[in-house]
């Protein structure tokens, strides 16, 4: 069975705008990291799918960049969200709200 | 077909080792059986009446944090493992320069005491203290018939 | 269905021009030098030892810059490591303003750390780290390149934005960031992914190539890539309307990094954004410029007029530096060579005045970084002539008055746009700079007011002092003298133009 490229393009935008929708809609910080990650995985998914559909090796390699970038970023916002909760005491993301921007 | 033989031979080898590992704890272990007061989180003290509360030490989400980097780190190691012997000198050159960095940050992190595993206060001195009578408070508001 | 090309036996290893990228090594190395004596020294490294390294670290960079300099005159610009790393012209002297930004706000943040008791190399391991990925943006020439370079700017930045644990608003700007920073990142990679299934690459000469020689059909997927990027950067560099992370995080950092961030981060992602926008879609000029008009006049109005509404000077100087980037912003829609050079020119005349002006802010600000209210400026000048009548200097710059370094960068911004037949956007940035000198005449007149305030006695530090007055000359010299500086802009081209 052959699945045409378009598709994990679609689903690919898809899983983007579902990240993007998220994000600015949801009030808690650790659902807004997880948008991110799902933003993330959805760009990894272009670029696998563009690298196939024009024989090019440079998308996959670029997955591997995004990918550590993410756990990177993963990293960073954890150790600041609970820097963030250390000081209010409490791991209630509702008490967040008030930084949405 | 003749490709596929590996995996089948892992799959096989996988099971072989998970029900292996099964028998083997079964056959060798003591043979005890169970209690109730033996399936309780405590062997000892109050019997708990409610679930523990499912709130985890920032502790975890350190370790986790930790794990996340390192493993990630790994993505690397493997396009280098492929093309090792291609790449000669220039690549292990390369490889050693990203394992110090990397080494850099596992030193820094075993400095400042992020992989140590004990009691809660000796690790984080800015923690708001469990005296014993915010202790004695709390048993006392639950049921202060028992508690008297 | 094609197929994944296997891997062949032999693997051509790209050269490597050493020289191009060890401005880079040099800041990288000192940044896990230092992380490995935090780690295995027994005693804390001090923040003499700390700033020391990254002082020397960063002084190396300027001495490479001369080398790459002279190896330009001598044989010319030229890419290297598979084309993805550039040095010409324009990214030596960006990578220059970049060391000189991490010079001047490491020897600010000494201090700071040494007012608020700071131990550790922390705060100069993540400094040092943060320079690098500016270097990075500065000199990369591929999609991928510019993200890694601008995602280790940003969690070096993210770090340091919460690194004041004494005040609630520091963390919570710093998450803040984080999140914003994250979703324009992820954004920025879903416009070069685009972008490479458009062109079948994410390097910038190549894209500039393919797109000068095909026509393509359907080129919905290209713009809608180039939009995204588009928006990537302006979350970056603060413009409108992707601007509102960009007061409450000027406000909630540490002062120094303030002042370490509006520089560098405008000095990194401006020069990635002109490399983008003219190196790689310089053939599409026409179509980018209407959505960067748009930006222009939004970033310069919102930012001036927003400013004029302020009271706290951190606040202020965030809106202040958005009415700047509109500026720069205008270098770029110009899109010429001259446009480049104003931009060039704009960003060296920028980053170390808003480091200096940072630096008085840092020390107006006192003990637990608090007081920044305007009030807290009223008769500094009286009191103190020499730090009043400095910061009456930089704050004049940045309205743009004559004699000092922003008037001739403004004026050279205006010329380039009205040079292409920009003349409305031009009269609407200088509208937006005549409603900024309000407040900026509004803050240097507080600067010399006579009432009678209840003040203590501010200590200058001797290397924050030596900033402020590195600063302050800069500023007067390139702005009574800005021949040579021209010059050195205009010979500062970039390598691939359309």
């Amino acid at each position: 069975m052959n699945v045409p490229a378009s598709w994990y393009l679609i689903l690919a935008a898809v899983l983007f705008g579902i990240g993007a929708f998220g994000l600015l809609t949801r009030r808690s910080a650790l659902i807004m990291f997880m948008c991110i990650e799902l933003m993330l995985n959805a760009v990894n998914l272009t670029f696998v799918t563009f690298a196939r559909t024009l024989s090019d090796i440079g998308g996959q390699a670029t997955v591997f960049f995004v990918m550590v970038v993410a756990a990177a970023e993963v990293t960073v916002g954890l150790g600041i969200v609970v820097a963030v909760f250390r000081r209010r005491s409490s791991t209630s993301v509702d008490e967040l709200s008030e930084l949405k921007g | 077909m003749d490709q596929y033989l590996p995996i089948l031979g892992l799959l096989l080898l996988g099971v072989l080792f998970a029900s292996g590992s099964l028998v083997a704890s079964a056959w060798l272990a003591p043979h005890k059986r169970p209690t109730d007061a033996k399936l309780a989180p405590y062997e000892c003290g109050i019997v708990p009446e409610s679930e523990p509360p499912q709130r985890f030490p920032v502790r975890f989400y350190l370790v986790a944090m930790i794990f996340v980097i390192f493993d990630i780190e790994v993505v690397f190691m493997y396009p280098f493992a492929v093309v090792f012997r291609q790449l000669h000198v220039f690549g292990l050159i390369e490889i050693l320069t990203f394992s110090l960095t990397v080494f850099a940050a596992l030193v820094f992190l075993v400095s400042e005491g992020a992989l140590q595993w004990g009691p809660v206060k000796y690790l984080t001195p800015g923690m708001p203290e469990r005296t014993s009578s915010s202790t004695i408070v709390r048993i006392g508001r639950d049921d202060p018939e028992q508690a008297a | 269905m094609t197929t994944v090309p296997v891997v062949s036996s032999s693997i051509t290893i790209p050269s490597i021009h050493y020289l191009a990228i060890l401005p880079v090594i040099i800041l990288l190395g000192a940044s896990v030098v230092l992380v490995f004596a935090t780690a295995l020294v027994r005693t804390k490294v001090t923040q003499f030892v700390a700033s020391s390294v990254t002082v020397a670290a960063s002084v190396a960079v300027l001495v490479v810059t001369y080398f790459q300099w002279r190896c330009l005159d001598s044989s010319g610009p030229s890419t290297t490591i598979a084309h993805a790393i550039v040095l010409d012209g324009f990214s030596v002297v960006a990578t220059g303003v970049v060391a000189v930004s991490l010079l001047m706000a490491t020897l600010v943040a000494h201090d700071w750390a040494l007012r608020e008791r700071i131990v550790g190399a922390e705060y100069q391991i993540l400094a040092l780290a943060a320079s690098a990925g500016a270097v990075l943006m500065t000199q990369a020439n591929d999609l991928v390149v510019i993200f890694l370079g601008l995602e280790i700017l940003s969690l070096g930045l993210y770090v340091l934005v919460a690194f004041d644990r004494h005040r609630h608003t520091s963390a919570e700007a710093a998450l803040k960031y984080f999140l914003l920073g994250g979703f324009a990142s992820a954004i920025f990679i879903y416009g070069a992914a685009l972008v490479y299934g458009a062109t079948g690459s994410t390097n910038l000469s190549t894209m500039s190539y393919f797109l000068a020689s095909n026509v393509l059909t359907h080129p919905g997927l290209l713009y809608a890539g180039f939009a995204l990027l588009i928006v990537g950067f302006s979350f970056k560099i603060a413009a409108v309307p992707f601007h509102l992370w960009s007061p409450d995080v000027y406000e909630g950092a540490p002062t120094p990094v303030t002042g370490f961030m509006a520089s560098i981060v405008k000095v990194g992602a401006f020069a990635a954004f002109v490399r983008v926008l003219i190196s790689a879609l310089g053939t599409q000029i026409d179509t980018w410029r209407p959505i960067l008009w748009v930006l222009v006049v939004l970033t310069t109005v919102v930012g001036a007029s927003v400013a004029l509404l302020q009271r706290n000077a951190k606040r202020m100087l965030a809106y202040s530096s958005i009415n700047h980037a509109g500026f720069i912003l205008l270098g770029i829609w110009a899109g010429t060579t001259r446009g480049v050079a104003s931009t060039l020119f704009y960003i060296v005349t920028y980053a170390p005045t808003v480091v200096a002006t940072f630096a008085v802010v840092t020390l107006v600000g006192g003990l637990g970084d608090e007081n920044h209210s305007i009030g807290g400026y009223r008769g500094l000048a009286r009191r103190q002539p020499w730090l009043g009548a400095s910061m009456c200097v930089l704050l004049l710059s940045q309205l743009g008055a004559p004699l000092t370094s922003g008037f001739y960068a403004k004026y050279s911004v205006l010329a380039s746009t009205i040079d292409v037949g920009g003349s409305p956007l031009a009269l609407i940035a200088l509208l937006s700079a005549a409603i900024a000198a309000c407040f900026y005449l509004r803050w240097s007149s507080a600067l010399y007011s006579d009432e009678p305030v209840e003040a203590t006695r501010i200590v200058v530090p001797l290397s924050t002092g030596i900033v402020i007055g590195v600063g302050v000359a800069m500023t007067l010299v390139f702005g009574i003298w800005p021949g040579p500086l021209v010059t050195l802009c205009q010979h500062a081209t970039l390598l691939f133009t359309p």
